[in-house]
């Protein structure tokens, strides 16, 4: 269970999406998904689905990482499919009781679990491609305006939390693991008995688990501290983000991509 | 018949990701009982992976472990006896403490283990008396106890199952001196006290000198050799060659024979040392 989070796992191809500005990728990204809701008949949403399987063909990133997330929210998948199923006109093709799957339902619940599907592989090409100092990183800047409204400090910080968080998503989840062992080892029945029980049976894991949380968030405060980190401002980055030529092609090719679909929508 | 025998045991860390491992490749061994063995190796090279196949937390990919000759696998839902039977301390075991009280939480294994409530309170007081932890402590909660306090305690959470083998990992990881004697002296009087069988690894040969009478070699998931500690430690070379070094008063004696002192081969312990010292000199004087 616990081993299927991927959350927030870059993965090393240097390939060319890899290059390609944190930045640029995060309006890439809302762009893209905003065309998948857009894409109205099987065509463009089609040429959507072929548009973001060449961007996993290029980002280098094994196909299995990105099916091992779509596996996560298979139920979703699934549940959002059957329910669709019902939902159409047309030509009834099954019936039985009140219901009856048509031609338009069978249409329908393919196109609306293709949507789920490609927002989800859309998302993890770019987690998997961006680092997530660099994510945060973009993220504080495109929410840099917001300074204007007198919420500088407000922002630097949420950027600062979120990279912690995703910091420590990996560490919290190993040491997850070995307390569960440690109590499995002093005899602990994680796997059966009932509801109740088994709700009882993770206050050995819980407790040690906040403990140690509440540890590192002490000793991050001080190392921080120790390398006089006093907040955003007058802050600097060694490597700064700059745009460049590759940003510049890969956002013509989305545009480029989204014309099409707005272009399939127009003329089927 | 041998108490503990791990059978062609092989393990590879899965899943469909890029950072395949495999840990423990083909590993056979014997254990006797009442033995205590020392399982030494670099960082990597299987030796926590290795003991979490002995009390099942994890199943191997092929081979068998077979306790007092039964497969402990051979029915999965009683793992959890096996667990019983064969304790093990992880790293920092404090970190796992989580009752209101010291006695609360001592008492943590053997409330699973489905005994008497007066059976369990023997079980407790029995495993204070011989490793040392206070009768006044039992009230307190183990979070107000001191980092040595604390490990005691979690030691003592695993040693009240009354497991034939126990078995620890690193058990003086981020310890002072003191505090190693003293967690040292625990396992030595848990063993006096109940003949237990004992699985210790550390990276610390001092300590694997002090206490161990077999050593285990794992090196990159493969068994590398399986003897007694002299013979182990008497094989520096091969050693050497996979990281691993012999205690420091041996390289001492080492290099004191090379320049000519008249002192013991095989030198591992300090007090050996002290004793091998106090014989050239008597040799000295009378002379």
């Amino acid at each position: 269970m616990l081993k299927d989070i991927t959350f927030g796992q870059y993965y090393e191809s240097g390939s060319v999406i890899h290059r390609i500005d944190a930045r640029v990728k995060i309006l890439l990204l809302i762009l893209i998904i905003v065309f998948i809701f857009i894409s109205s008949n099987l065509f463009s949403i089609l040429f959507s689905a072929l548009g973001i399987f060449t961007i996993i063909l290029v980002s280098g990133v094994p196909f299995s990482l990105y099916a091992k997330n779509l596996k996560a929210i298979l139920p979703i998948l699934l549940i959002t499919f059957v329910i669709n199923l019902f939902y159409g006109e047309g030509e009834a093709l099954i019936s039985f009781w009140k219901l009856s799957i048509t031609t338009g339902g069978l249409y329908r619940a393919f196109y609306m679990s293709l949507r789920i599907a490609l927002l989800i592989f859309i998302s993890s090409a770019l987690t998997y491609t961006t680092t997530p100092n660099d994510l945060t990183y973009a993220i504080e800047k495109l929410l840099s305006p917001l300074k204007y409204v007198g919420l500088q400090n407000a922002v630097h910080t949420l950027a600062m939390m979120m990279t912690i968080v995703l910091r420590f998503i990996p560490i919290l989840v190993e040491e997850t693991q070995k307390i569960m062992n440690a109590q499995k080892a002093r005899g602990a029945d994680l796997e059966n008995g009932s509801l109740m029980r088994r709700i009882k049976a993770l206050i050995p894991i819980l407790i040690p688990l906040l403990i140690s949380s509440i540890r590192h968030a002490y000793e991050l405060a001080e190392a921080m501290e120790c390398r006089c980190y006093t907040g955003g401002e007058g802050r600097t980055r060694m490597k700064q983000m700059r745009l460049t030529k590759i940003d510049f092609y890969s956002s013509c090719f989305a545009v480029l991509g989204c014309l099409i679909v707005i272009l399939l929508n127009i003329i089927f | 018949m041998s108490l503990l025998k791990v059978n062609n045991l092989s393990y590879a860390y899965s899943g469909a990701t890029p950072f395949f491992n495999d840990a423990l490749k083909d590993v056979s061994f014997n254990i006797e009982k009442g033995e205590i063995i020392g399982i030494i190796g670099h960082t990597g090279s299987g030796k926590s992976t290795l003991v979490q196949h002995l009390n099942g937390l994890l199943k191997p990919n092929s081979g068998e472990i077979l306790l007092e000759n039964e497969n402990i696998w051979d029915n999965p839902k009683e793992i959890r006896k096996v667990r019983s039977k064969v304790g093990l301390v992880f790293q920092y075991p404090e970190y796992q403490l989580f009752e209101e009280t010291v006695y609360k939480d001592i008492a943590f294994g053997p409330k699973n283990m489905g005994i008497a409530d007066d059976e369990i309170d023997k079980c407790v007081r029995d495993i204070c008396a011989i490793i040392g932890v206070k009768e006044e402590h039992f009230n307190k909660s183990p979070f107000d106890l001191s980092g040595g306090e604390k490990r005691r305690v979690a030691i003592a959470g695993v040693m009240a199952m009354k497991p034939e083998i126990i078995i620890f990992d690193e058990p003086t990881s981020g310890l002072d001196p003191k505090g190693r004697e003293d967690i040292i002296e625990i396992i030595k009087n848990y063993r006096e006290a109940t003949g237990a069988t004992v699985i210790i690894i550390s990276h610390n040969m001092e300590d694997m000198a002090v206490i161990a009478d077999k050593l285990l070699v794992l090196n990159k998931g493969k068994l590398e050799m399986f003897d007694t500690v002299e013979k182990i430690f008497s094989n520096r070379v091969k050693l050497n060659s996979i990281g691993l070094d012999v205690p420091i008063v041996t390289r001492v004696f080492d290099e004191l024979i090379k320049r000519g002192v008249d002192v013991e081969k095989d030198i591992f312990t300090v007090e050996k040392a002290i004793e091998s010292l106090k014989k050239v000199k008597a040799g000295d004087s009378n002379a």
